[in-house]
């Protein structure tokens, strides 16, 4: 009889229980694996949305088990997913008028947006643009681009989570709609491809660093070709080799780790011979 | 190597991996992970020296969906150790740092194909019995398998390895090492080719140039290569908006 006087709760999730699930948004990778990714860790963070409305453990361990197929996003912004399936699961175990199979629809209609989102945004642009600048000071010996390095990068991870609980929360399933009205998500993930791609092209020609030995005799002045080169198009090698190593990849679809190999191994033969 | 330094040093690294599967504050990268290990040995100048130049082979490898990239944060721990006590610098350390990368992709591969299947079937069993105390406990624990997967290796690595790597690389021919350093330099354009092609990238390439130009022609350093990028983001967004297309 309690029980189901427990059941029957109204109320909706409250700002502590929805600081638990922020809590629980960094664990949903602990242990990531090659069969159904995140899949426990989303179980984990929604939780505190179970406990809430499922006193009975029957009921409870059903709506766990709901979530239990492969999910897999960026798993920064997963958090707006967590959010989003709060809410819903919120609306289901208070006024019902919406379909189980719903929800799991909604969090697989983000996971491929969401992901292309985070991988642009954060590995396309913050990461490469950070630690570069990390790199460039330390190696004149500052420490001052790292400590900012992981100081962003931190705020970047928690703020990710905070308003993706929270924001996510709040909008709720109607999010969905929005996005796909106003294509915010896919226009958010251009403009970061566009930073990526501007980041990428300048980092190039200070990342990718090889040059020629070769030289020649003019009138018995010795003139280096990487000199020449130099002249004409500084860093013309390295895009050179970027573009080459992204045909391959993207065109032949050769494992990039054999390339890495390859790569180290042109590196070895050529200086041997003299080339590099 | 003292038996401290190891310890501190397998130390560092089983806590990075742990904020890389929880609050990614990214220490598991190369130019955090290089210096804290040049700072245990007492040589922070060589930590920062090749986390930089390891940080940067790395810069742009990502593998998306199942594909495991090889392990910046053990070639950065391992070969910044091995630098700074062998003495050799910089080169030594991003000629050892692939083939170092390499065993920390495949523990990797074991991680997610074997011990986290096992972790995640351990979520579901509590999940099923509607446990909610077992759920989180099965996710709080596999974090620490990093002690045995990642922890123990680098320990015994630096510990017992230093010696050995010592005599290998006075063992091999110094063309060789060299070779493998120019090798190392030229990495990072694997890791870019690799960055580009996860990216949505159709009708982009302008930008790239542009990016390219400013620093390849103009010089520009890295910082303004980024207040660059956020020009071109400003100026992408004002002319792919309907409504300022006249």
């Amino acid at each position: 009889m309690e029980t189901k006087v427990k059941k029957t709760t109204k109320e909706r999730l409250t700002k502590k229980e929805l600081w638990a699930i922020f809590r629980r948004c960094f664990l949903v990778r602990a242990h990531n694996d090659f069969e159904k990714f995140h899949a426990g860790g989303f179980i984990n963070a929604l939780v505190p949305v179970f406990d809430k409305y499922y006193p009975n453990t029957e009921d409870k361990a059903k709506a766990m088990m709901r979530h239990s197929e492969l999910f897999l996003t960026h798993p920064q912004l997963e958090a707006w997913t967590v959010g989003i399936a709060a809410s819903m699961e919120e609306r289901l175990a208070i006024d019902g008028d919406i379909d189980q199979d719903s929800i799991q629809s909604v969090k697989t209609a983000l996971m491929g947006p969401i992901a292309a989102l985070g991988d642009s945004l954060i590995n396309g642009t913050a990461r490469p643009l950070l630690a570069g600048i990390a790199c460039s000071l330390a190696i004149q010996g500052s420490t001052i681009g790292i400590w900012l390095f992981v100081i962003i990068m931190g705020s970047i991870s928690v703020i990710n989570r905070y308003t993706g609980v929270f924001i996510g929360y709040k909008k709720g399933s109607e999010f969905i709609s929005d996005i796909h009205e106003s294509g915010i998500i896919y226009r958010l993930t251009d403009l970061a491809s566009v930073a990526a791609y501007t980041i990428i092209g300048g980092f190039i020609p200070g990342v990718v660093s090889f040059s020629l030995p070769f030289t020649y005799e003019v009138g018995g002045e010795v003139i280096s070709v990487q000199d020449n080169l130099n002249a004409l198009i500084p860093g013309l090698l390295p895009l050179c080799l970027t573009l080459l190593m992204f045909f391959f990849i993207k065109k032949k679809k050769i494992n990039p780790l054999i390339l890495m190999f390859t790569v180290l191994a042109i590196g070895v033969v050529g200086h041997y011979v003299g080339i590099l | 190597m003292m038996l401290i330094q190891a310890l501190l040093i397998a130390t560092w690294v089983v806590i990075a991996f742990i904020d890389e599967e929880t609050l990614q504050f990214q220490l598991m990268r190369p130019i955090v992970t290089g210096p804290i290990v040049g700072l245990i040995l007492g040589d922070l100048g060589t930590g920062l020296a090749v986390g930089a130049a390891i940080e940067l082979m790395f810069i742009g490898v990502v593998f998306v969906g199942t594909a495991v990239p090889p392990d910046a944060c053990i070639a950065a721990s391992v070969a910044t150790a091995f630098a700074v006590y062998t003495k050799t610098g910089v080169e030594t350390a991003v000629a050892l740092a692939l083939p170092i990368a390499m065993i920390g992709q495949v523990i990797s591969t074991i991680k997610y194909t074997v011990v986290n299947v096992a972790f995640h079937k351990w979520t579901d069993r509590e999940a099923s019995k509607g446990n909610s105390r077992g759920v989180l406990f099965s996710l709080l624990l596999p974090p620490l398998a990093n002690i045995v997967l990642y922890g123990i290796p680098v320990f015994l690595a630096v510990y017992f390895g230093s010696d050995y790597i010592t005599s290998l690389i006075n063992l091999l021919p110094e063309t060789f090492i060299d070779g493998l350093a120019i090798g190392g330099g030229m990495i990072g354009a694997v890791g870019f080719a690799l960055l580009l092609t996860t990216l949505k990238g159709k009708g982009l390439w302008p930008y790239f140039i542009i990016g390219f130009i400013s620093s390849s022609f103009l010089g520009l350093n890295m910082l303004a290569i980024g207040l660059i990028s956020a020009v071109c983001c400003g100026l992408h967004a004002y002319f792919t908006n309907a409504k300022n297309v006249v």
